[in-house]
């Protein structure tokens, strides 16, 4: 595995390189399907770390890799994961997400 | 050696031998009295293929100058005292980055905007100190008409070796001298250009700046593979930016000693009748055709009197000095400033009583003046 | 796989120095993914930055790369760039690098037409030495050395390369970093002096003293006073006046390129043609 991991890590819709990422939340903030969340991780300079929560809903839209300014995250190419359609459950997954300050809905209370 | 006998300028002479010395690019501003030198490289670099810019401030002169040297060609700029408190900041990224630029400072009345159109030399003590930060000055200054081409091309192949830049300091008189010079050939000239060392390994072994103790950094043109970098910030072999203390330590040492080690290949004097001087005239610049004019004189009149002349004036030819004025008992140093040589002659000999004839009306001094000062020592 | 970053960037200077969210990061990935588009060598490129937190741009990619000093980067380009006019030559700076030490610099490099692209970062704000007041800071906000807040007026960085002569201008944000790629990749084919403006989070010294706290608000802010160039033209004057039009707003392919005309004075100089008249240039004055 290289340095940046822009390499796959094994049929992968989306991954993350855990030791580019600053926690901006930027990347949170850009996925139009709830796909991403921030988790609570006490060793990151501000206490979390982006997460991969739903891959399967994942439609390769690319705008997190683009986004991120620390090579951090990382899109499949078209042809190499058949990516899901954007559906309603996740836009309104994302909407909660949002609404939850960028944190994984699954981690609601945690923090 | 072949000579040729050519009629013209100190300031063309200047650019006749950038071009002779292979400069091909030249970046200016126009500031009088050295004006003359970019209006000659803006024939002669196209003429050999290369690049002559006006460029919108004295700062930008340097700065694009630079540019072309980081990228591997040989480089100049010229300007005079003014020009250089601009170019000074850029002037320390050439000394910190090692990038091999010459420097030609016609020197007129200062400080400040001074007499724009009359001599003097009053450049000399920051022609050691440019920049701020440690580094150490390699500074020429031209005697005569054939010496403003001679050191020009001198201080070409002494850029190329310390990688880092050289000034020739001329004066307004010498700048706009016009007359005869005996120059060696232009196939001389051409045959004696040792370029800048340049590394062959693979580009992962290369270190730029990776380089022994009292060495200039390897730096190779750019676009032929070996991507590095340059930075104004402290840096480590590979040219990144680094707080390592040793790393910083070493670099500003080197910078410093890769001058200071070999003086020897840098230093050049001229000496008249000091074999049995018992006085010592300092003169450098177009001062110094006045004080040979007044030794010829003072000759004739039975009054011992010989000249040391530096060619390079930093680093100082300190240890000649110590000789010289440990033996002859006068020692009178003349200069269109108020003693800033003198000061160095002072620190290098240490002796408190040097004489000074200094002028700063824009004047030269002449020859009668300095035959009266000698009789009042 | 993803796009090989790797192939263009210094890994080992990795993850970089810049704050989470920095905008400048995007603009590095842009301009990697546009130079990998045009199929550039790598050895063919120098990129050149000043000083401030764009000036470390250079040293995290992988080309012939020059960090200058504070607002020169234009300067030591045309350098670069007049001894070797084949190769290709980018300028990174910020908008106090560009605008305000090496504004002199940035209006002649566009008066020249010189073919170097010049990517300005504008922040609005000086960042690394801790928010003080740039020439694009608008007014009004707080800045450490305006604590009262900020009364200079701004530059308006692409009228003024239009006025100055840049052949081609355009301005981007950091919100749209597809489109933004796109534009870099014009503004590197573009044979001419070719500005363009990146609008540029900075929420940690510009953000978190004017309530924009964090870099999605920051970013969210940059949304706000932007619109594309077509939606733009299309709006009152009253309307038009807080907003700045985004997209390619000059280009100008006939305008006589600096190198080129060089080498027609080589050409002068070497006995290969008469001396240049106003004839040779479209526009006469």
């Amino acid at each position: 595995m290289s340095k940046f991991r822009t390499q796959n890590p094994g049929n992968q819709p989306v991954w993350v390189n855990t030791s580019n990422c600053k926690a901006c939340d930027i990347c949170v903030s850009v996925c139009p399907s709830g796909v991403l969340g921030m988790v609570y991780e006490p060793t990151s300079t501000l206490g979390a770390m982006i997460s991969i929560q739903h891959p399967e809903a994942c439609i390769g839209c690319m705008e997190c890799e683009l986004a991120c300014p620390d090579f951090a995250i990382f899109v499949a190419e078209k042809g190499e994961f058949k990516f899901a359609k954007l559906t309603d459950e996740s836009k309104t997954r994302q909407a909660a997400v949002v609404a939850n300050k960028y944190r994984s809905l699954s981690e609601k209370g945690a923090i | 050696m072949a000579t040729r006998e050519v009629i013209s300028n100190g300031n063309e002479l200047s650019a006749l031998a950038a071009r002779d010395a292979g400069c091909k690019f030249f970046g200016g501003y126009p500031i009088t009295p050295s004006s003359e030198i970019m209006h000659e490289m803006s024939d002669l670099m196209p003429e050999v293929g290369g690049a002559c810019i006006q460029m919108e401030d004295e700062i930008a002169g340097v700065a694009a100058a630079i540019g072309a040297g980081m990228s591997g060609v040989r480089t100049m700029t010229a300007t005079s005292g003014p020009g250089i408190s601009l170019k000074a900041e850029n002037l320390g990224l050439a000394q910190m980055t090692e990038v091999p630029l010459v420097v030609v400072n016609v020197m007129r009345g200062g400080p400040s905007t001074g007499l724009p159109t009359r001599v003097s030399q009053g450049d000399v003590a920051q022609a050691k100190n440019p920049s701020h930060g440690d580094y150490k000055s390699i500074t020429l200054c031209a005697g005569s008409l054939a010496e403003c081409y001679t050191e020009t091309v001198r201080a070409f192949n002494l850029a190329d070796r310390f990688m880092q830049p050289v000034f020739v300091l001329l004066d307004e008189t010498i700048g706009h001298m016009h007359g005869k010079a005996v120059l060696p050939t232009q196939e001389d000239v051409a045959a004696g250009i040792v370029p800048r060392k340049v590394f062959e390994g693979p580009a992962d072994q290369y270190f730029p700046y990776g380089c022994e103790h009292d060495q200039p950094a390897v730096l190779n043109p750019m676009f032929q593979g070996y991507r590095y970098h340059f930075t104004g910030l402290h840096h480590d072999g590979r040219g990144f930016p680094t707080e390592e203390i040793e790393t910083c330590r070493k670099l500003i040492q080197r910078l410093e000693d890769k001058v200071e080690l070999h003086k020897d290949e840098i230093e050049l004097n001229e000496e008249l009748f000091l074999d049995d001087a018992e006085v010592l005239i300092v003169a450098y610049g177009s001062v110094s055709l006045a004080a040979k004019e007044a030794i010829r004189h003072l000759r004739a009149e039975g009054i011992k009197a010989g000249l040391f002349r530096p060619i390079t004036l930093w680093p100082s030819p300190q240890d000649r000095m110590r000789e010289l004025a440990a033996r002859i008992p006068k020692v009178l140093c003349v200069e269109l400033n108020i003693g800033q040589y003198r000061d160095e002659v002072q620190r290098a000999t240490g002796r408190l009583d040097i004489n000074g004839l200094f002028k700063v009306n824009g004047r030269p001094i002449s020859p009668y003046e300095i035959v009266n000062k000698v009789k009042e020592l | 796989m993803a796009f090989n970053y790797e192939n263009y960037l210094r890994l080992e200077k990795m993850p970089t120095l810049w704050c989470w969210g920095c905008g400048d990061g995007v603009i590095l990935k842009a301009f990697v993914r546009a130079i990998d588009s045009l199929g550039i060598n790598k050895d063919d490129v120098c990129v050149v930055s000043g000083i401030g937190c764009s000036g470390r741009f250079s040293s995290y990619v992988d080309f012939n790369t020059v960090h200058t000093t504070h607002g020169r980067t234009i300067a030591f380009a045309t350098g670069i760039k007049l001894a070797n006019p084949t190769k290709h030559v980018i300028c990174v700076a910020g908008d106090g690098d560009a605008l305000a030490i090496g504004g002199n610099h940035t209006i002649h490099g566009c008066r020249r037409n010189i073919d170097i692209t010049f990517i300005i970062i504008n922040n609005f704000i000086y960042g690394l030495t801790n928010s003080q007041t740039s020439p694009t800071t608008p007014q009004g906000m707080w800045t450490v050395s305006q604590q009262a807040g900020n009364i200079d007026p701004t530059f308006n960085v692409a009228n003024l390369a239009i006025a100055a002569g840049a052949s081609f201008v355009a301005r981007e944000t950091v919100n749209d970093p597809k489109k933004l790629e796109k534009t870099m990749v014009k503004a590197l084919e573009h044979k001419g002096f070719a500005l363009l403006e990146v609008l540029s989070n900075c929420h940690i010294n510009l953000g978190r003293k004017n309530k924009m706290n964090s870099a999605i608000e920051n970013l969210s802010w940059i949304d706000s006073i932007t619109v594309s160039k077509k939606k733009y033209e299309t709006l009152a004057p009253e309307e038009q006046m807080n907003l700045f039009p985004t997209g390619i707003l000059k280009q100008d392919t006939e305008a006589a390129e600096y190198c080129d005309m060089y080498a027609e004075v080589i050409k002068v100089h070497q006995g290969k043609r008469k001396t240049i008249t106003q004839d040779d240039f479209k526009k006469k004055i």
